[in-house]
């Protein structure tokens, strides 16, 4: 039987709150053994390396917590790391599942490979590796859409810090300078397709999180913030601006969910990106505007997100991608011809 | 040969069908019938007269793809809301005419259902969906646009009927309609949502006036329609007089997340047969290739998923069993602002197309100028923009008007 069988997604949500809200304070091991203790880490993972087995939909809300909760751990990573391996890689699967090794991905960029004897030998430069300053492994795009697990303390990897936006997971850069892996940690093509596609569908539960938390800020300010003698949500200017943000929150939402019904496949899942994209930066942004000269302040947590989102729009290529996107529907449309019109 | 002629005349309503099978019945129909004159996106097209749009849609009716949820016993086809999607997802799919007879099927009639009497459910029901009867909609009056609880129009006791005298405005096709929804106030102005009452109106009734206002696309289908001193008979009153708006809402409610329903399946049509016209010209073909109007196509297509989602959702909640409520304000507000961008990126693209003009181009500027135009209307009817704002701020954010 199945351990999706009588579950639903939505009650994963509570339980990722709670581990969340657990995690503060705490380092980035503390919060892995943490998490692996509920589960969440292997929560897409198949059971042979101690995961859930569940499907992506059930990733949603924990990622969706998780970044509402500004936990300070690489989780999206994590879990797509641990199911990548879960074949090819069962042990340390395993580890990763249980939060004895830490993992996570470089988005951008790709290594360069040679081959020598029963090695490979990888060079270049990949970035937007978050939390990957106090990562074990580091997962990496090739060349034809494999991907390589890098030891961090193999000879030749450099990680540095990057001046990202992200304060909460910051991205860094790593440098290859000859790593020498063995061929067994090269993952086949077609991987990072896979992991990016399924990427795009969290990056959008992230980015859900993180919006939902700011339009909850800025309803809360707009109801409690007096000025002219009302509150700020007395206004109509303040009050419809608030309803275009619920608007495109539940966009997010209904665009994640439709990813992954039965009418969702690759091209829903990049829309349910691109959407959270646009309206998670809208929402963000707003809330921002909506706290005034408050919103500009670093105590205000507003930023957090942001910058969050902001981050995984970059993560996720999404100016690439909406590029891609709409060049494949138009090569998809034959010209005008009156009998096929 | 007619529409009707061409039609063939079995219905799927009796038949036990997966949603597979029912898909591809209504696909295999449509485009076995639809005439090559009534696509939009073809060079073929011309508008269909009146008698011809009443033809395909009596005929549409008999092939099973309106009336589809509602019960047999009053003619329709007793078929799931889920089956209804699946129809207008394929009739979004063609570029078909809008029904001259939306306000019967998607507004009246689903009122009358709810709080119609049995009488009037037979004597209405049937007769919408075989177009026999057309209905438009007499809410708004010249005081009263958006404030539809402000409206002046009297319906006063009159023996055992009503005697109404009043003026409705902008109540679109009242001059080929039979019946018209009427909206009207039973108590004092000062009531407010309280004492308003509605009736199915003969548009035919002595005392009724109907005059066509131009619209900004040329046509002449909106109408004034002036009451003086129309007798109404009680079983033309549709509900309890005080039960009138509360009705009306709670229909409203649904209808705003569930009326044409194939509406993001057209914009997709729409936006493929942009792409098509665009790919027969020489310089948009280059045009359409290029990132920047790669990256805004792509985004045109991004709302138009994003619309299914709504759309969807909405109908897997109502199928659960959930009420709609207020959130019927999110998909209307999606849908019209996303169309309208829509629509000025068209424009864009087809005034930039090369000379001599393609036919593609030619047919493809006849529709889109007139989407457009029309286009203009959707963030104002069925609730501007800013009242779909204002349900969503009052309603689901709930947001303070505390001082």
């Amino acid at each position: 039987m199945s351990m999706a069988e009588g579950l639903q997604p939505d009650e994963f949500a509570a339980t990722a709150a709670r581990a969340v809200t657990a995690c503060a304070g705490l380092d980035v091991r503390e919060q892995a053994h943490n998490l692996a203790g509920d589960g969440l880490l292997g929560v897409v993972a198949d059971e042979q390396v101690g995961g859930l087995a569940l499907p992506l939909g059930f990733a949603v809300p924990v990622i969706a917590a998780a970044h509402s909760g500004l936990l300070t751990f690489p989780l999206l990573e994590t879990i797509l790391v641990a199911r990548s391996l879960q074949s090819s890689l069962t042990r340390l699967a395993a580890a990763i599942v249980s939060g004895k090794t830490l993992a996570t991905i470089a988005w951008q960029g790709e290594a360069g490979a040679a081959r020598d004897g029963g090695l490979l030998v990888l060079s270049g430069m990949v970035a937007r590796a978050p939390g990957a300053a106090c990562a074990d492994y580091i997962l990496v795009r090739m060349s034809g859409g494999a991907a390589a697990l890098i030891p961090t303390d193999a000879d030749g990897v450099v990680v540095e810090e990057a001046a990202g936006l992200d304060l909460t997971v910051p991205e860094h850069t790593v440098r290859l300078e000859k790593v020498e892996v063995s061929i067994g940690s090269i993952l086949p093509a077609g991987t990072w397709d896979l992991l990016n596609s399924d990427a795009n569908v969290l990056r959008a539960a992230a980015i859900l999180g993180s919006a939902e938390a700011c339009l909850t800020l800025a309803q809360e300010h707009a109801s409690t913030r007096r000025q002219f003698g009302h509150a700020l949500s007395y206004n109509q200017a303040i009050r419809h601006a608030l309803a275009r943000q619920k608007l495109a929150l539940e966009s997010i939402r209904h665009a994640i969910t439709r990813s992954l019904s039965g009418e969702g496949g690759p091209v829903q899942r990049d829309a349910a990106f691109l959407a959270a994209v646009t309206y998670g930066s809208s929402i963000s942004e707003g809330a921002l505007q909506i706290h005034g000269g408050m919103g500009f302040t670093w105590d205000v947590p507003v930023h957090r997100h942001l910058r969050r989102i902001r981050s995984l729009q970059a993560q996720g290529d999404a100016s690439g991608l909406i590029s891609t996107f709409g060049r494949r529907y138009v090569s998809e449309v034959a010209p005008f011809a009156e009998a096929g019109a | 040969m007619s529409v009707v002629e061409a039609v063939s005349a079995q219905s799927t309503a009796s038949e036990n069908l997966t949603d597979e099978a029912y898909r591809d019945a209504m696909h295999r129909w449509l485009h076995a019938n639809l005439p090559a004159g009534f696509r939009s996106d073809s060079a073929a097209f011309a508008a269909p007269t009146l008698q011809q749009s009443v033809a395909w849609e009596a005929a549409m009716y008999r092939a099973g793809l309106t009336g589809i949820t509602w019960p047999q016993a009053y003619g329709g086809h007793g078929r799931s809301l889920r089956e209804h999607l699946i129809a207008n997802q394929e009739i979004g799919r063609l570029a078909m005419p809008e029904s001259v007879n939306s306000i019967g099927k998607e507004l009246a009639g689903p009122i009358i259902l709810a709080v119609g009497t049995e009488e009037q459910k037979r004597r209405f029901l049937p007769a919408i969906l075989e177009m026999r009867n057309i209905w438009c909609q007499g809410f708004s009056e010249p005081e009263a646009g958006s404030d539809l609880a402000g409206l002046r129009t009297r319906a006063t006791r009159d023996g055992d009927g009503w005697r109404i005298n009043g003026q409705k405005i902008w109540t679109s096709g009242a001059y080929r309609s039979q019946r018209c929804l009427v909206l009207a106030r039973t108590g004092a102005l000062e009531d407010r949502h309280r004492g308003l009452a509605m009736f199915a109106v003969p548009l035919d009734a002595k005392g009724v006036r109907v005059r066509t206002i131009k619209s900004i696309d040329g046509r002449e289908s909106f109408c004034e329609v002036f009451f003086d001193e129309v007798e109404i008979a009680q079983q033309d009153a549709i509900g309890a007089p005080d039960e009138g708006w509360a009705a009306a809402i709670r229909v409203l409610e649904i209808e705003r997340a569930t009326n044409r329903m194939y509406r993001a399946w057209r914009f997709e049509n729409e936006l493929r047969h942009l792409i098509s016209a665009c790919k027969a010209d020489p310089a948009l073909s280059a045009m359409v290739a290029n990132r920047h109007y790669a990256v805004r196509l792509g985004e045109v297509a991004v709302e138009i998923e994003v619309l299914k989602a709504h759309v969807e959702t909405a109908v897997e909640a109502l199928v659960r069993g959930d009420k709609i409520g207020a959130r019927g304000s999110l998909a209307k507000l999606y849908w019209s602002e996303s169309h309208q961008r829509f629509a000025a990126l068209a424009l864009e693209l087809l005034s930039q197309a090369s000379l001599p003009q393609k036919a593609a181009i030619a047919v493809a500027r006849r529709r889109f100028e007139a989407i457009y135009l029309q286009a203009r209307a959707e963030t104002i009817y069925a609730g501007t923009t800013e009242i779909q704002l204002g349900i969503i701020a009052d309603r689901i954010l709930q947001l303070s008007r505390g001082k």
